[in-house]
């Protein structure tokens, strides 16, 4: 009952916001978007109408290519908000836009506070497929599962199960290491100060695609206007040493030929495990296939420490692994020979 | 000097000029690992130890007991460089690297989750240099698992550690 009051609030809340965002803006309505909206042209646009930041707009093409960090700081780090908004986010709502005409997610948006966090685990999720969804796996992909049912707003803020206009197609190093520190990071303001924060989220799709580029993700705390959350990122949807086919969501190995893998859309039949969930842990995604393509070889697995931002791979005691800034080291388990069909270097010191 | 500083997984400490995170039960600890030696911090700490006083005294208005002892706070954005020998200074948004000399010992809190993160604590404490005495793990306001580990440093002597002197 305590959900269904929210979510109507933010109903019509958000029906306000758009029909005013649209007496101004008609041509605004794309996305189902409140105040935001989302183009298909060579870059996604965001824009902001009003307040400070009203002539400010997000546009993707200023999105610096993926260089080895999960997010990017856009905007300054100033959320594209409107002070209406903020100020009717003392309330808690919530907000998901409906699919578009070819079934993508849309903005979603919420005041997260101590009443839209959930009260129990999270359930099942494996029901919904989201556009671009493949179950396939890779040895050097953590959890092996490329592809995470990605939560646009994170179950542990709004407690969201099996809703298909909050789950996108998201790669596992997107919905680990792009969004999970965030939601991370206003789950526990909330709960420390029992403070709202107002939080959007908005998947950028290029042209057709039935796979997000990326998100943008802002948020704000309302009570102290920003003093304890604030921010204002793209976090992309990539996964290294993976290359994507964000028209299909088809995927191989970097290097290696997209046809020559083995991928296969959803809509056939299956054996599925939802992987176990709880709490504030995120969707792994983890689906087992009879069709799963395994890329291991006879060659013996040894224990590497990679430099994702040098894309160089290095033995465990390597000075120059331990030298590297944590935020760029990753540990993997694979062969030599598949490191570098990945497209890492071995370390020219520890020669691996 | 003791430092005292609160990471995350990655050793981050701060997002876009804000702290990643806090907990009202893990500044109670520092207070008692004080047990009345000064505490420093800059002014940006200070409004959270101010928030938790202004609290104290409202459940003390309300007959509630005080359960931990009041440190002695000083605030200074020069705290770093006034701290003086066994003192604590709570460090949430500066380097600490140029002060690795004077640096007696480190109080690391460690939220065990992932945050943002564009400041990180630059101190190296998986050097020789260092040896973790002390680890405990108590449940926060707001986090189901803070670690405190207290890192001695072999070059500062002997007497230093996360408890008060004799």
């Amino acid at each position: 009952m305590r959900k269904l009051k929210i979510w109507i609030a933010g109903l019509v809340m958000a029906t306000s916001l758009v029909l005013s965002a649209c007496e101004q803006m008609p041509e605004l309505e794309i996305s189902g978007s409140i105040q935001t909206t989302t183009e298909t042209q060579a870059g996604a646009n965001v824009s902001s109408e009003s307040g400070d930041s009203s002539s400010a707009t997000f546009s993707l093409a200023e999105v610096s290519e993926y260089s080895g960090d999960p997010y990017v700081a856009v905007h300054d780090n100033i959320p594209y908000f409107t002070e209406e908004e903020l100020n009717a986010a003392r309330d808690s709502f919530e907000f998901y836009s409906e699919l578009d005409e070819i079934g993508r997610c849309g903005v979603a948006y919420a005041s997260v506070s101590t009443e839209t966090m959930p009260t129990e685990k999270r359930g099942d999720i494996s029901s919904v497929k989201p556009t671009g969804w493949h179950s396939v796996k890779y040895d050097n992909v953590d959890g092996k599962s490329l592809y995470n049912r990605c939560h646009l707003i994170g179950y542990q803020l709004t407690a969201e199960n099996a809703n298909k206009q909050n789950l996108i197609t998201g790669t596992r190093y997107l919905n680990v290491d792009g969004m999970l520190p965030f939601e991370n990071m206003v789950a526990d303001y909330v709960k420390e100060t029992k403070n709202h924060v107002l939080y959007r989220v908005t998947p950028v799709f290029e042209g057709d695609n039935l796979v997000a580029s990326g998100v943008l993700m802002e948020a704000e705390s309302v009570e102290d206007q920003g003093e304890g959350v604030l921010f204002c990122v793209y976090a992309y949807d990539v996964q290294p040493g993976i290359t994507i086919d964000y028209a299909t969501g088809e995927s191989a190995i970097s290097g290696q030929a997209l046809a020559g893998v083995t991928t296969k859309a959803d809509k056939n039949s299956t054996a599925k495990t939802e992987a176990k969930t709880n709490g504030s842990k995120k969707d792994t995604g983890a689906e087992t296939k009879t069709s799963e393509k395994s890329n291991t070889k006879n060659e013996k697995k040894q224990t590497y420490v990679l430099n994702v931002n040098t894309g160089t791979f290095h033995k465990p005691d390597c000075s120059s692994a331990q030298r590297t800034k944590e935020e760029n080291k990753k540990q993997v388990k694979d062969t030599r020979t598949h490191m570098i069909e990945q497209g890492y270097s071995p370390c020219k010191q520890c020669n691996p | 000097m003791i430092v005292a500083v609160c990471v995350d997984d990655k050793n981050g400490m701060m997002f876009n000029k804000r702290r990643q995170s806090q907990d009202r039960i893990q500044r109670q600890h520092l207070r008692k690992l004080a047990e009345g030696r000064m505490i420093w911090m800059n002014s940006y700490s200070a409004v959270l130890f101010l928030k938790d006083s202004e609290q104290l005294n409202a459940g003390l208005e309300s007959g509630a007991q005080e359960d931990f002892a009041q440190p002695n706070i000083c605030v200074d954005e020069d705290f770093l460089d006034r701290a003086g020998e066994n003192e604590i200074c709570f460090v949430e948004n500066q380097s600490v690297s140029e002060y690795t000399e004077k640096i007696e010992g480190v109080i690391l809190y460690k939220w065990n989750r992932v945050y943002p993160s564009d400041r990180f604590f630059d101190l190296d404490l998986s050097g020789e240099e260092w040896k973790l005495t002390e680890s405990e793990e108590f449940e926060g306001s707001s986090h189901e698992k803070i670690t405190m580990e207290f890192y001695r440093s072999h070059s500062q002597g002997s007497q230093s550690n996360g408890e008060a002197k004799e």
